[in-house]
């Protein structure tokens, strides 16, 4: 569905992304991890068009989409969450959800001002296809929530209204820059739960950045390792958090050659 | 799930609501509309003049508020645009006689040709005579404050796709460049045949501009449109764009042509207002379009509440009363009459700050600065009651009505900082208090019992063992 190939961009003299080559199948849930600039938000910012890469191809569905704008971008069926929020905090989560679908509506500005009945057709299931996505999360976005503005919500409502929103654009693929910063245990068990969902009951694609590692684990079916720019491991989780490259990335080399010691003790 | 409660997504299109509000609006409507018969029947033409301008400069705050408050770009060239529809209007409609004056003035710089252009000279080409005598001038003047509007927006077009591309304090530098340049173009040679140049031209009929019928039928027309418009997804798009233009991209929505679209609309509105202004005044000349004209549109914005239709007339309504009203402010008074009213205010300040600090539980209740305030007046009282001698003369309170604003402007801003009634607009539902943005008590429950883990261990969802003994094996 997805394929990114040998994608490069480098900010001055500071290279984010090197040479990085991964694919995303339909139907598979991907995680991207890395320890802190890593260069993984750097890639979900060139797959949906915010930066533009130096070298490189990234094709969705097939075609190239290198070059079109963001917005184009969610018109072909890719949409994403942000790390540090950014929800319309003045907006209702009912017209948050509604922005996400705005870019679908067939109707001109003109006859949304004379609310034609083409235009009262399509706010009715915009409004109906926001309350189905809200309803992934269970009970608390609904009913009295729907009309509260965002600014009230908890940390967590917030990162569901978002979750919510991307979904509600019509798109196949999600990228999800880590949807459960900030939530506690029980909270992030659930987001958990809900991403399965969301590809299991909504079909949907997902590429994910967490650094979550027990959420990473339970729901991956592959991960795929950066650091400093470059992808050092791809594969499934089990294979992944054994490699000694990603173990040192993360710990430093001591503990990798520790740890692979200690492996091989236990293994004879 | 029976824990779901009924959604109330649909409350805002359920059908027979709808039809309650629009009955609602209807009897509104017919109320205000005798409410404004009868204060025209009253026969004070200061007063039809004060309710025309406040409905002509409706029409321009509300324009400028789609790009101040919906789309969150601050604006600065709404003169510009008005002054466009202004000047298209007041040729288009200028009166055979006037348009003679002109001809023949030795001052004139417009010629003949330009000055055959009016739309009664169209519709006769068109054989359209009947449209062209004195008793069909209103469909006249309504066409030529409809192509005031439509180069207005032209214009709107031009200045907005170079200049959209800017965020902030750039993007309003440009805008209030943009419509100095449409000013100041008008005033140069190039334009003089059109404009007249510096002078302007008189005699543009006062009939529209100062009949409160046609002004606040305009007003309803563009709060009809600028209004369906916030609450349609179109709306929602600008709002979305204006609380963060970068996530509002990534959701799909085409961010430049939705700032385009509401600035090329704005500046229909804008021009429209200004064909209603220029028979208010019943001429057009440069000096009615000087960027003061947005200045006092921003304070009625600011005033009002950005963003909401309801604040921005309330704003419109204050700036336009002291303007029209704010006369005896400015009038000769002894110095004796001067102290009295400063002592009042002084005095009318510290007692606010006092109610203000008791209603805000401040304490100590009496601030020191409202101690100051208060010695303050009563010194100026004592001044003015024992020695009204030393004190002797007249002051002449020139300029006293923008004092006055720009004071109200402030305490306005110190209190309320989102205008007198914020983002807020009216609703029959906000009136009749259907709106729910609370809990009921069964929802509060089931709230409290979705985010507490010790009432709701296995969380809700369909979840399998495994992750039921993790998290128990985990506490």
């Amino acid at each position: 569905m997805l394929e990114v190939e040998h994608l490069r961009k480098s900010f001055g003299g500071l290279t984010a992304t090197n040479d990085v080559s991964f694919h995303v199948n339909e139907g598979e849930i991907v995680s991207i991890i890395g320890p802190n600039g890593a260069g993984k938000s750097t890639i979900f910012n060139l797959v949906t068009g915010v930066y533009r890469p130096d070298g490189g191809d990234v094709r969705f569905q097939g075609a190239s989409i290198v070059g079109k704008s963001t917005n184009q971008i969610v018109g072909l069926g890719i949409a994403r969450t942000f790390q540090n929020l950014r929800l319309f905090t003045q907006m209702t989560v009912l017209e948050n959800v509604l922005v996400g679908q705005h870019h679908r509506l067939r109707s001109t500005w003109l006859s949304s001002v004379l609310r034609t009945p083409g235009y009262r057709r399509q706010e009715r299931a915009m409004r109906e296809a926001a309350t189905e996505k809200l309803a992934f999360f269970g009970p608390r976005l609904q009913s009295f929530r729907l009309n509260q503005p965002v600014y009230v919500l908890s940390y967590a409502n917030r990162r569901r209204t978002e979750v919510a929103r991307a979904m509600a654009t019509g798109a196949k693929l999600l990228l999800l820059d880590e949807p459960s910063a900030g939530m506690n245990p029980k909270e992030t068990a659930e987001i958990t739960q809900i991403i399965r969902r969301m590809r299991d009951e909504g079909g949907y694609t997902i590429l994910l950045v967490e650094h979550k590692m027990n959420l990473v684990g339970e729901i991956s079916d592959r991960v795929i390792v950066l650091d400093y720019g470059e992808k050092i491991a791809e594969g499934s989780y089990h294979d992944v958090v054994h490699d000694p490259l990603v173990i040192e990335a993360y710990l430093g080399k001591k503990a990798a050659v520790d740890r692979a010691e200690d492996e091989e003790g236990s293994g004879a | 799930m029976a824990r779901v409660a009924t959604p109330t997504a649909f409350d805002a299109i359920d059908p027979a609501r709808r039809l309650r509000n629009l009955a609602l609006t209807l009897v509104a409507i017919g109320v205000g509309v005798l409410v404004l018969w009868g204060l025209e029947s009253l026969g004070s033409a200061k007063l039809t003049q004060a309710l025309a301008l406040f409905a002509v400069w409706g029409v321009a705050t509300v324009s400028l508020n789609l790009i101040n408050g919906t789309l969150g770009i601050l604006s600065l060239g709404h003169h510009g645009f008005m002054l466009i529809g202004g000047y298209t209007t007041g040729l288009l409609i200028l009166d055979e006689a006037a348009r003679q004056r002109i001809l023949t003035s030795a001052r004139s710089t417009m010629t003949e040709q330009t000055l055959g252009i009016s739309v009664g000279n169209m519709l006769q080409s068109l054989g359209l005579d009947a449209l062209a005598t004195p008793e069909t001038l209103w469909f006249r003047y309504l066409l030529a404050i409809f192509f005031g509007g439509l180069l207005a927006a032209v214009a709107g077009l031009v200045v907005g796709i170079p200049s959209l591309r800017l965020r902030g304090d750039y993007l309003a530098i440009v805008t209030f460049g943009f419509g100095e340049i449409i000013r100041l173009s008008a005033s140069t040679r190039l334009f003089s045949a059109y404009t007249n140049g510096a002078l302007g031209f008189p005699g543009v009929t006062s009939e529209f501009g100062k009949s409160v019928w046609w002004t606040f039928g305009v007003l309803a027309f563009t709060v009809f449109v600028i209004s369906k418009l916030k609450y349609s997804s179109y709306g929602r798009a600008m709002q979305a764009i204006r609380e963060d233009e970068i996530a509002a991209q990534a959701m799909g929505v085409n961010v430049a042509y939705h700032k385009v679209l509401g600035f090329v609309i704005s500046a229909f509105f804008a021009g429209v207002a200004g064909g209603l202004w220029v028979s208010w005044l019943g001429g057009v000349r440069l000096d009615f379009f000087l960027f003061q004209l947005t200045f006092f549109f921003l304070v009625a914005i600011s005033a009002g509440g950005t963003g909401s239709i309801t604040g921005v007339l309330l704003g419109t309504a204050l700036v336009v009363f002291v303007r029209q009203y704010g006369d005896p402010l400015e009038e000769t008074y002894s110095i004796q009459t001067w102290l009295y009213l400063a002592a009042g205010v002084l005095g009318l300040a510290a007692a606010g700050a006092f109610a203000f600090r008791s209603l805000r539980r401040l304490r100590p209740r009496l601030h020191w600065g409202a101690l100051v305030l208060a010695g303050a007046a009563a010194l100026a009282a004592l001044v003015a009651l024992i020695d009204p001698s030393a004190i002797e003369g007249t002051f002449r309170g020139f300029g006293m009505r923008a004092i006055f604003l720009s004071v109200l402007l402030i305490v306005i801003m110190v209190f309320r900082p989102e205008g007198m009634i914020g983002r807020a607009e009216f609703s029959w539902a906000a009136l009749l208090r259907e709106q729910r943005s609370g809990p009921t008590d069964e929802e509060r429950a089931q709230d409290a019992w979705l985010s507490n883990p010790q009432l709701n261990p296995g969380g809700e969802g369909p979840r399998d063992d495994a992750d039921a003994t993790r998290d128990e094996g985990g506490r």
